[in-house]
């Protein structure tokens, strides 16, 4: 059942990550874009984290711990760009 | 071990001039003079065995599968010279520093000098024939310095540049025909190719090989028709031309042609070039020598046609004319530095060297001109002193000679006429210049000058005069030494005597005396005679030459880089495509073969959306931001399908870098325009851009597929089995990163460093328009911090470092390292700086990037370093498991420092280019910003 | 581990709490798609997709700390991270689209909220000048 499970949920992951996908292609603001981009850096971590469970392998963690952070730094960036132009003032 | 010292001393000299920069002038010679005349001791207490017709050797192996030692030898011929090379140096170290006025900086003169001593005893020495190229092209750059020692007289630059440009042309040449003559022989070392000469004669590139080593011994020693540069080096200081221009430099071709003669001489090829070189210069230089009214000049033209004479007799190849080469070189160099060194006291206490001027100076300067006058007559070959001894042995060698056939009657009647010019131009220096009158208008009143200035003159002279009277006692040993060095021990029976009773040679001297009291005597015919001509000004034609040559290297380069990106894109892209493609014809059929991977529906999914970004990263190009943010979905799911395809390392690295160079580029982007501007040819290059990105794109394709669908047998497999075994770690990656590979990765992370100092230092002075607003023409912002953002930021430092420690630590045997550990720290790092600000955190967080990189490297390099005290090969890792109490089983690799090296110069490099570019715009924020 | 040797009833809650993670950050992403406005989609992922992930990696770590032995902690602390991070993003984010004066859906409570703003902010601005 598990294994069932898990591909569904997978499905649903990936129709989110084309979802996704869409908004960041149709805008219309910047800030949109930016919100689309850390969402698909979201669902990146359930993609890899689910994909390890149905392959099994622990070495997936790591990606996904580093993905949050530098999602996290580049969506920050992305806005102090958006508000102030200069990100390290 | 001692010919090592010999070799070296003189280079730890370089240094000794520079210590004493703050010490006296006295002082500063006699520190400077030390090294040399250890040196000279060391040599003269192995004289005595190489006297003994043996050869000391000392070998040093550098890289012994290229061949590359360092290599000496000290056989008679580099004793000789090493003599000369030490003697000399030691007198004109002396001397000079009499000559240099308070205003000239010593410690510059003496570390330029000791360097070329230093290069030139390589020369002499070398028993490697890429040792001896090395060295003969620092003499080249030493002697640069040297001769443009007044560097801001003109023509001492100018006559540097040139000096140099032909040496080092020359020297190129040289380095071709050195490296035919190893691979004919298949060695580099002067042992095996001095034993190789018929083999080497024999040998069809031998023609070629003779004409390269040849250009390079030409232009050195200033041959005709490479001669024109050495009157012009005359703007160097005295004691430079008396080094440089009598015992060294100039020699070092000579010594070059004495040294391969074994291998070289004796072909027809040899005679011919070689006396044709030789006759030309003897003859050029001996007639323009007595036209020159420079005393200086006068000397240069004379040491012009001396060394032609000494290439002339190592011409005609029969073993006693190169004895007689030999023994000339010896009292060339004695005679002609005494003679600079007179000149240069005259200089130095007149204040000119124009014979036209300078008159009657035996009045003034009685002593002087005594040392003076006994070297000129040494030059012109009077007897009783060394000069005559080997200019006797010159005729009596061209009488015996074939070199032109049956024409080789000419030689005597051309070496007699050299004879005479030679008198003639003796004549002139002494006559004109301490005698004929008064002087004419000096600036001051000349005198003799300080004691120990004349003190080496005084040695020189003396033995000038002791080898003319008792040639048997002075030189016969070394001669002996040195001849049996070049002729491999087939020294033939010669008489050093001064009197060997009525024969054609002293006829020829006698002859040659007469004739240049009479040329002497009727000079005002031949000046009027030479004045005819135009004179063409060598420098002059030399410089047009390298104007025109800069100006067409210019026009062509301006051509290739037009500063144009996109051309120099186009332009690798198309030699990647014409390179691709040919190689690719032979891949038939594309499949190799290999059963194909399942394809699922996630990697399918990921697949599409990376191809989906990449393609809207390009429709959007335009607009700057927008393809950011689809190149950083693209660096996203590639590090996916890295992790997918079971690359965590190359994952883990993908992701930091993604996120590390988005930053980077935006910092960048606020000073460039919102959008890129359109192109008028926009729409034309289009099509032809993208039928390029097209067929690139289907040819890396096919490649990657062609590839991985082979089966391939990489070195992965070796990695694989030795890492656990010999590295001691798990994770192949980072074990080849820190050890299979480790110098590798030493190199790049000193390239890194270099790297981030270089970008520090252009940007440290930049001044960058800042923009008000954005594209949409919004002003920014006017609040600079987020308080939440600032706690938080502050929150998530430590769980940054957290993670990097852990990825740090783990990183031997699991998916991680120093490099991913740097990379995580500097983003933690710099999330503060975008939330806080540069000025914020500056007191608050003092880390010194430069030394942070400087001590990374330093520790990965001291990791290297302390494998060796194991007597082990630089970077040997080693490493063993451990038991502690409590904590379980330990393992220590030296590893694991090399890769706290790699971690400190990433973060050190990644901040400090981050960070100055960040604080680029600090400089000129309004006022009112920093009191929030 | 073999996913088929697990109680039944935790397989249950496995699966639940999986089935749940996937349907909220679809959720979300719908969401992301579907509102009118940029501070009405802001909610959506924010809020929604970081519940679901954290359902996620809640089961992920049940499963992984079930079948190897041993309690697995990299889970709680990517959803400890998330969960600090996403409301600084979300805040982050909002505060780029009220600088931009982003359109807002019609029918939006307190429509004046964001001309307030700006006129309260550009005021204490004004009074921090010099």
């Amino acid at each position: 059942m598990l294994s069932t499970v898990l591909l569904i949920v997978l499905g649903m992951v990936m129709v989110a990550l084309l979802l996704n996908l869409w908004r960041l292609f149709r805008g219309p603001s910047t800030p949109d874009r930016i919100l689309a981009l850390d969402t698909l850096y979201l669902n990146a971590i359930a993609l890899i984290v689910l994909f390890g469970l149905w392959k099994d392998a622990a070495l997936y963690f790591e990606a996904a711990l580093l993905i949050a952070l530098l999602g996290f730094v580049s969506t920050v960036a992305l806005c102090k760009y958006l508000l102030r132009g200069d990100i390290i003032e | 071990m001692i010919l090592l010292w010999i070799a070296l001393l003189p280079l730890f000299g370089v240094l000794v001039p520079l210590l004493c920069s703050q010490r006296s002038r006295l002082f500063t010679t006699w520190a400077t003079a030390a090294a040399p005349a250890i040196a000279l001791g060391l040599t003269l207490s192995q004289a005595g065995t190489v006297l003994q017709h043996q050869t000391l050797r000392y070998t040093l192996s550098w890289l012994p599968s290229l061949q590359l030692d360092y290599a000496l030898r000290l056989d008679g011929l580099a004793l000789l010279f090493v003599c000369l090379v030490l003697g000399i140096g030691l007198l004109v170290i002396l001397y000079a520093s009499y000559y240099l006025s308070e205003q000239d900086s010593m410690p510059r003169f003496y570390a330029c000098f000791m360097l070329f001593m230093a290069a030139m005893l390589g020369v002499v020495m070398a028993n490697n024939l890429i040792l001896l190229w090395i060295s003969w092209e620092i003499t080249s750059i030493s002697s640069f310095l040297l001769i443009s020692y007044w560097w801001q007289k003109s023509e001492a630059r100018k006559g540097a540049r040139m000096a140099l440009t032909v040496t080092a042309a020359g020297g190129l040449a040289l380095l071709a025909g050195l490296l035919l003559i190893g691979h004919m022989v298949g060695s580099y070392s002067l042992d095996v190719v001095l034993q190789h000469g018929d083999l080497i004669r024999n040998h069809p590139l031998y023609t070629l090989t003779l004409c390269l080593i040849l250009l390079g011994a030409f232009t050195k020693s200033a041959q005709f028709p490479f001669h024109f540069w050495l009157p012009h080096a005359m703007s160097a200081p005295t004691p430079v031309s008396a080094y440089l221009h009598s015992a060294t430099m100039v020699k070092a071709g000579i010594f070059l042609l004495v040294r391969l003669y074994p291998v070289l001489a004796g072909t027809d090829q040899w005679y011919s070039i070689v006396s044709l070189a030789g006759m030309c210069t003897l003859l050029l230089g001996a007639y323009f020598a007595l036209f020159q009214h420079d005393l200086k000049g006068l000397l240069a033209y004379s040491t012009l046609s001396h060394l032609g004479l000494i290439v002339l007799l190592l011409s005609i190849g029969s073993p006693a004319s190169t004895v007689a080469a030999l023994f000339h070189i010896i009292n060339h160099a004695i005679f002609k530095a005494s003679l600079f060194m007179a000149a240069g006291i005259i200089d130095h206490e007149t204040g000119s060297r124009d014979m036209r001027r300078l008159n009657g100076l035996w009045k003034y300067m009685p002593y002087t001109a005594t040392l003076a006058m006994v070297a000129a007559l040494s030059m012109a070959g009077v007897p009783l002193l060394n000069g005559f001894l080997s200019k006797e042995m010159f005729f009596a060698e061209t009488l015996n000679q074939s070199i032109l056939g049956s024409l080789s009657w000419l030689v005597p009647v051309l070496a007699t006429l050299a004879g005479v010019f030679s008198v003639a131009y003796s004549l002139r220096f002494i006559h004109d210049v301490f005698f004929n009158g008064e002087p004419i208008g000096l600036s001051k009143t000349p005198h003799e000058p300080p004691r120990y200035m004349k003190l080496p003159v005084e040695i020189l002279v003396g033995l000038c005069l002791l080898v003319g009277i008792f040639p048997e006692f002075m030189v016969q040993p070394i001669l002996d030494a040195a001849s049996a060095a070049v002729l491999q021990d087939q020294v033939p029976s010669y008489s050093l005597a001064i009197w060997h009773g009525f024969n054609f040679p002293l006829l020829m001297s006698l002859v040659a005396m007469a004739g240049g009291v009479l040329v002497y005597t009727q000079r005002r015919h031949l000046f009027r005679f030479q004045h005819q001509f135009e004179a063409v000004d060598a420098k002059r034609e030399f410089e047009r030459l390298i104007q025109l040559s800069v100006r067409r290297a210019n026009v062509f380069s301006r051509w290739l880089e037009n500063d144009s990106l996109q051309r120099y894109l186009l332009l690798m892209l198309l030699a990647l495509l014409v390179l691709l493609g040919s190689s690719l014809r032979e891949l038939h059929p594309l499949s190799g073969g290999r059963s194909l991977l399942p394809l699922d529906p996630v990697t399918l999914c990921a697949g599409l959306v990376l191809i989906l970004s990449a393609i809207a990263t390009v429709v959007v190009n335009r607009q700057r931001m927008l393809s950011l943010l689809f190149l950083s979905v693209t660096g996203l799911m590639v590090s996916l399908l890295f992790a997918r395809f079971a690359a965590p390392d190359l994952a883990l690295t993908q992701l930091v870098v993604e996120v590390v160079s988005i930053i980077l580029l935006m910092l960048a982007l606020f000073f460039l325009p919102y959008k890129t501007p359109r192109n008028a040819a926009a729409p034309r290059n289009l099509l032809r851009d993208s039928a390029i990105a097209l067929v690139l794109g289907a040819l890396v394709g096919s490649l990657c597929f062609a590839l991985l669908s082979r089966p391939f047998d990489s070195i992965s497999s070796f990695f694989m089995a030795k890492s656990k075994t010999d590295g001691g770690g798990n994770n192949v990656v980072n074990v080849i990163l820190v050890d299979f590979r480790g110098f590798d990765t030493l190199g790049e992370i000193t390239v890194l460093g270099i790297a981030a100092l270089g970008i520090f230092r252009l940007l440290e002075h930049l001044r960058l328009f800042k923009p008000s607003a954005d594209g949409e023409g919004r002003l920014w912002a006017r609040q600079r911090d987020s308080v939440i953002l600032n706690v938080i930021a502050q929150g998530i430092l430590p769980l940054a470092l957290l993670v990097s420690v852990y990825i740090f630590l783990r990183g031997h045997n699991n998916p991680g390292g120093g490099f991913i550990a740097g990379l995580i720290t500097s983003v933690g790092i710099i999330l503060q700086y975008i939330a806080h600000g540069v000025s914020w955190l500056k007191p608050r967080m003092r880390l010194n990037y430069a030394l942070m990189i400087a001590s990374g490297v330093t520790i990965a390099c001291l990791t290297g370093l302390g494998s060796l005290w194991w007597d082990r090969p630089f970077l040997t890792s080693w490493f063993d498991h451990f038991h502690l109490p409590l904590i379980g089983d330990v393992e220590l690799a030296s590893a694991m420092a090399f890769d706290l090296g790699v971690y400190l110069t990433v973060v050190g490099a990644t901040l400090m280019m981050l960070a100055n570019l960040g604080k680029l715009t600090t400089a000129h924020r309004p006022q009112y910003e920093e009191m929030q | 581990m073999n996913l088929n040797e697990l109680p039944l009833w935790l397989e249950i809650l496995l699966s639940a709490l999986l089935l749940l993670g996937g349907l909220f950050v679809l959720i979300g992403a719908i969401g992301l798609v579907r509102l009118p406005d940029f501070f009405t989609r802001l909610h959506a992922p924010t809020k929604a997709s970081t519940l679901g992930l954290g359902a996620i990696l809640l089961g992920s770590m049940v499963l992984v700390s079930v079948s190897h032995d041993g309690v697995s902690l990299h889970e709680l602390l990517i959803t400890l991270f998330l969960f600090i991070t996403a409301p600084v993003s979300a805040h982050m984010m909002c505060r780029a689209a009220l600088h931009q004066r982003l359109k807002i859906a019609p029918g939006t409570r307190n429509g004046e909220y964001q001309g307030l703003t700006l006129a309260r902010q550009q005021e204490r601005d004004s009074s921090r000048l010099p």
